[in-house]
């Protein structure tokens, strides 16, 4: 492990006055911070001191929380052939979200993401690459498309579409994934399809939708206005950093109250903490017991929201209620004919809770490793009215939530929600705080009856992308976005099953004539081999750089105009100021140029912006539906982009509605708000009913079931118990939790790689490791160790499951269905208390030591997610790291110093 | 070259003010600083990895903070660098006997930093802390920015996009200089202009 040592300069430029200015957000985050782009010639003249001098209006030195340019946040790029000077600070002037101008480490550094060949960012893909001889060797777009094209429908036709696997970004703009579901779902029609963060094409909160929450219905606003916040498997401040410090921080100075439910302790815990929070430090996996164990002590004391579960629980009519609708029709179906789910009401969840053994206070705190005091504390605060008054209650999630026990932990906090209130009123809110940003728009349905895959009931499961290539299904893998190895479980066996299918097969390019590549190819997927397309701005290890055959460059963020959504819906343009690489395009034109050589139609988009006003009609239905935008803007006579534009940083919440007779756009501050009332109804002109192209769904006022009502829904801890104590450490086993870090979320494509003083922070992989646990074992800070496990559980095969408990993981084990993998990944320990004792935390996405090869890859039972978050390993030193004794890098500090 | 309180050449007498093409700073930090205003440094100092390095210290005032005898562990003693104006705030510490890149004196446990949080230029006066062998500045009160004063600054935790200006220090006897700064203090243009 070494690195470059960098040192910051210590001057940097002031743009100019009459410098061009464009607005963005970042391309990282969730939250997606309001950006300015200042640019000017790289020959003019730079801005000066004076605020008459430069393009900012103030006197430098500048003030605290004034405009002020980091040497980093100044870079050159390429506009329309000539050198500039580019400088990108948060924006100081906007309304929303990043309010005040603030930014995270990530934002800060985004003048450093422009493609500059005297940078890091030179290695970006600049033409498309096929592989001859094991070299990617430099082609052009014409025979480079027609290669995939030809081989692709080759595929199509000789194996049929569940053949052609498409693992693709969800989010990476509206416009291309767009583009890209279009042409897999529509067109290419294959179930063996999935986005860059599933296996399979399934929701990430089962919980939340089958009790009928949008994942992103709050608006920032209510996560500071509650009294009583509970914050489940993140760290707000670690992973979406400004809604924690415009938002959060606030509320909690007005005297929120917070409870976090996560293994681990960083800044904005300890911050919670040091400001009377609470912490319930679990172990992995286990908040459901802690959850139901909440539940059980509020309902025990009758602190529940009696008049909203009066009004807005589903009795057992309601939630049967609808005609190839409500549950009886829906993708849970399958899962409440089994009965475990679904309930009468409140009083038969109650009933249910108080006889379930785990949910015991005591036990669920003696398995969670915490205090029981935690548990009541957590109750009290949640629901117990004090003076008569009961307190206003927010419940967010995260990865850390519900990627450890994906259905049974959305299940719990859904209900312990509805007791206490929250959902569906401001400030008594419940969703996601969210990952990556929203970019998704279908151009397509899943093709759900032609999965192979088949859970117990009526249904079919979609299809798990993973346990289909790893049987040998797939012979087409065209990869967009995403390294699909390293960002699923159980990576080294992925890997492993990849360098069989593809360079292990016999049929390897060995001519750089066109009809040989493709010949070669088409014989590879025939004899059982598989063939990989990736399209990405960066060459990626192992999928571009080892497996794919022809590599696509794509262009991004500041080089193309593009549409995206953050975690409160918002809606902005990111707008180009810079050349895109080479021959880089965007991943529309990427899939336009080969939809149209494989012979489907409709995909002659000329630009962005036709590409975003043909997906308009299909937001209509979702969250972020912008389908008002563009009738507003071509009722100004604009385009949907220059509209877009026009809203800068502050944008618009979705869905949006119009007025046609003020000619006013609104956006929609809260999903399922149920105070909406007849003002605003007649603002947006809407007072009689929808008005022409508007839509108004029921998510806006209600919630997302058959009635409108929420669902109370069971828990139950079996499905997930028994591979939870079979996981549990055995021996000197630790368990194995990972996730990412503040300086590296949602930005690992572009940080950890290139952006010098990322790299220095943070120059390898690591792993967190608790004081007591690492003297046990002679580790220190700074020590190389190795994490090794012989128990990394790999569901292997496509099943259609019969009867009831097939699906079970201790069925599965049973019925030979499951492998035991070894793995062992090395990393620098840092032996911080911020990690619970007995528990390890390791870097989720480090690319070359993955700790994702400990984790295991058997999808949740009931919605087909994998739990990511649940490991375990061995842990031995092996050495010393460079870091341990010297300063230039890294940092052993512990991330909860108040 | 091992203690720098030693060198000859690291008196005042020999440095003239701050032009000198060649000095030996105690400092693991390198890198590609622009050529126009540096000298050389040496990195990692009597080890095996001991190379001459540029650090920008060209045009810097040279100004007595501190006299070693009378730094207390643990209580920083505050100093304007490299001017008096604006967004100059600093601080000289001594940290207990425990090394840092950068540090000055017997124990090389001398480091001093700039006040201003480089995210958005929050106050960082009464943030010191050591906890163990660690020792830190922050959380920043305006958005919990932390910096690892053992490292050069660098960031624990937070926002700040680089790390924290850093004054470089030279000891002549018992006597403190700053002679220096890496890295761009919050809300100027160039560390020199104010």
């Amino acid at each position: 492990m070494t690195i470059d040592y960098y040192q910051s300069k210590d001057h940097a430029p002031i743009p100019p006055k009459d410098a061009d200015v464009m607005t963005t957000a970042c391309d990282y985050c969730i939250v997606a911070c309001g950006y300015k782009v200042y640019r000017w010639p790289a020959n003019g003249k730079d801005g000066g001191m004076k605020a008459s001098e430069n393009a900012f209006g103030i006197d430098f030195p500048s003030n605290m929380l004034q405009e002020w340019v980091a040497p980093s946040q100044h870079n050159t790029c390429t506009y329309k052939g000539k050198k500039h000077n580019v400088v990108i600070i948060p924006d100081k002037d906007t309304n929303f979200v990043n309010t005040n101008g603030d930014s995270s480490i990530r934002g800060g550094l985004l003048a450093q993401k422009c493609y500059n060949k005297d940078t890091k960012t030179k290695d970006r893909l600049k033409t498309p690459l096929v592989r001859i001889n094991g070299v990617l060797t430099p082609m052009s777009w014409d025979d480079a498309i027609e290669i995939a094209a030809e081989v692709g429908n080759h595929v199509l036709q000789e194996h049929g579409e569940a053949a052609y696997a498409i693992k693709t970004f969800s989010y990476q703009y509206i416009e291309n994934t767009y583009a890209i579901t279009k042409y897999a779902l529509r067109h290419v029609n294959t179930p063996n399809f999935t986005f860059h963060d599933t296996p399979a094409d399934v929701t990430s909160t089962p919980g939340f939708r089958d009790a009928g929450f949008d994942n992103f219905g709050p608006s920032y606003d209510d996560w500071g206005s509650a009294e009583t916040l509970m914050i489940c498997g993140t760290d707000p401040y670690e992973t979406k950093t400004v809604l924690f410090t415009q938002h959060i921080m606030p509320g909690i100075a007005n005297g929120m109250k917070v409870i976090c439910l996560n293994p681990r302790e960083t800044a904005g815990i300890a911050y919670i903490k040091k400001m009377g929070g609470l912490h319930l430090d679990v172990f992995p996996g286990s908040d459901t017991l802690v959850l139901g164990a909440i539940a059980r002590i509020i309902m025990q004391n009758g602190w529940e929201d009696s008049d909203w579960i009066k009004k807005w629980v589903n009795s057992k009519w309601e939630s049967s209620s609808g005609f190839g609708q409500g549950t009886r029709n829906t993708p849970w179906q399958w899962r409440t004919t089994w009965g475990k789910f679904q309930t009468k009401g409140y009083e038969d969840y109650k009933k249910w809770n108080l006889k379930q053994e785990e949910y015991d206070p005591k036990s669920a705190a003696k398995k969670a490793g915490i205090d029981v005091k935690k548990i009541y504390q957590a109750a009290e605060w949640l629901a117990k009215p004090v003076n008569g008054k009961r307190p206003k209650t927010s419940i967010g999630i995260e990865k850390g939530f519900y990627w450890s026990n994906n259905t049974g932990n959305t299940n719990a906090i859904s209900s312990l929600a509805t007791i206490c209130g929250a959902g569906g009123r401001p400030g008594q809110v419940v969703g996601r705080f969210g990952g990556h940003q929203r970019g998704g728009q279908k151009g397509g349905g899943y093709p759900r009856n032609k999965s192979a895959q088949k859970v117990p009931g009526r249904r079919r499961q979609a299809l798990d992308t993973d346990r289909w290539m790893y049987s040998g299904h797939t012979r087409f893998a065209h990869v967009i976005g995403t390294t699909w190895i390293q960002s699923m479980t159980g990576s080294q066996g992925l890997a492993a099953k990849f360098e069989e299918l593809v360079v292990k097969n016999p049929n390897q390019v060995k001519s750089n004539n066109k009809a040989d590549i493709i010949a070669t190819l088409k014989k590879r997927a025939d004899s059982g081999g598989m063939v990989v397309i990736n399209q990405d701005i960066y060459l990626r290890d192992p999928i571009g750089a080892k497996f794919a055959d022809i590599v696509f460059p794509a262009a991004t963020w500041g080089e193309v105009d593009f549409m995206r959504a953050n975690g409160e819906r918002r809606l902005r343009l990111y707008q180009a100021f810079s050349d895109a690489p080479g021959e880089a395009k965007p991943d529309w034109e990427i899939i336009s140029l080969l939809a149209r050589k494989m012979g489907f139609d409709g995909f002659d988009w000329k630009t962005s912006n036709e590409v975003a006003e043909e997906a308009s009609r299909f937001s209509r239905k979702g969250r972020k539906a912008f389908h008002m935008v563009k009738v507003a803007a071509h009722i100004e006579g604009k385009t949907l982009h220059q509209k877009m534009g026009e809203m800068g940083t502050d944008g618009i919440q979705g869905p949006t509605m119009y007025n046609y007779k003020t000619g006013m756009l609104y956006g929609t501050k809260r999903l399922h708000d149920t105070t909406v009332g007849e003002k605003q109804f007649t603002a947006m002109g809407l007072s009689n009913g929808p008005v022409k192209e508007n839509r108004y769904g029921k998510k806006m006022t209600h919630f997302n079931s058959q009635t409108g009502k929420i669902n109370l829904q069971k828990h139950p801890w079996s499905l997930f118990g028994d591979l939870w104590e079979w996981l549990s450490p055995k021996k000197d086993e630790l368990w194995v939790s990972n996730g990412r870090v503040n300086e590296v979320w949602q930005s690992g494509f572009d940080d950890v790689e290139r952006r010098e003083y990322i790299m220095q922070r943070w120059p390898g992989n690591w792993v967190e490791l608790h004081p007591d646990d690492a003297k046990k074992r002679g580790i220190e800070s700074g020590d190389i160790v190795m994490m090794y496990s012989d128990r990394v559980p790999v569901f292997k095969d496509t099943i259609l499951g019969v009867h009831g408990k097939d699906f079970q993981f201790s069925e599965l084990m049973k019925n030979g269905h499951i492998k035991l993998d070894k793995a062992s990944i090395s990393a620098v320990v840092i032996v911080t208390p911020t990690t619970k004792k007995g528990a390890m935390y390791g870097n989720f996405l480090d690319m070359k030591q993955p700790t994702n090869s400990l984790t295991i890859r058997v999808p949740d039972n009931i919605s087909g997610n994998y739990n990511y978050k649940m490991g375990v390993a061995k842990i031995k030193k092996i050495g010393e790291s460079e870091f341990k004794k010297d300063f230039r890098g890294m940092s052993f500090a512990p991330r909860n110093i108040t | 070259m091992s203690d720098l309180t030693k060198e000859k050449d690291q008196s005042a007498q020999a440095h003239g003010k701050c032009m000198l093409n060649r000095r030996k700073f105690l400092m693991y930090s390198g890198g590609s600083a622009a050529a126009a205003s540096t000298v050389s440094i040496t990195l990692f100092a009597g080890t095996a990895q001991a190379e001459t390095r540029k650090a920008s210290v060209q045009g810097y005032p040279r100004k007595l903070v501190a006299k070693l005898s009378e730094l207390k562990d643990h209580q920083p003693v505050n100093f304007n660098y490299p001017d008096e104006g604006k967004n100059s705030q600093a601080m000289i510490v001594k940290m207990g006997n425990v090394q840092a890149g950068g540090g000055v004196g017997a124990k090389r446990d001398v480091v001093a930093f700039s006040y201003m949080c480089t995210h958005q230029g929050g106050p960082l006066q009464n943030t010191y802390k050591h906890v163990g062998d660690q020792r830190v500045m922050g959380q920043c009160p305006l958005h919990l920015s932390t910096y690892d004063l053992r490292r050069h600054g660098i960031i624990v935790s937070g926002q700040a996009y680089q790390s924290l200006p850093q004054v470089l220090l030279e000891v002549e006897g018992d006597n403190v200089y700053a002679v220096g700064i890496m890295g761009l203090l919050f809300g100027r243009q160039d560390n020199l202009s104010a």
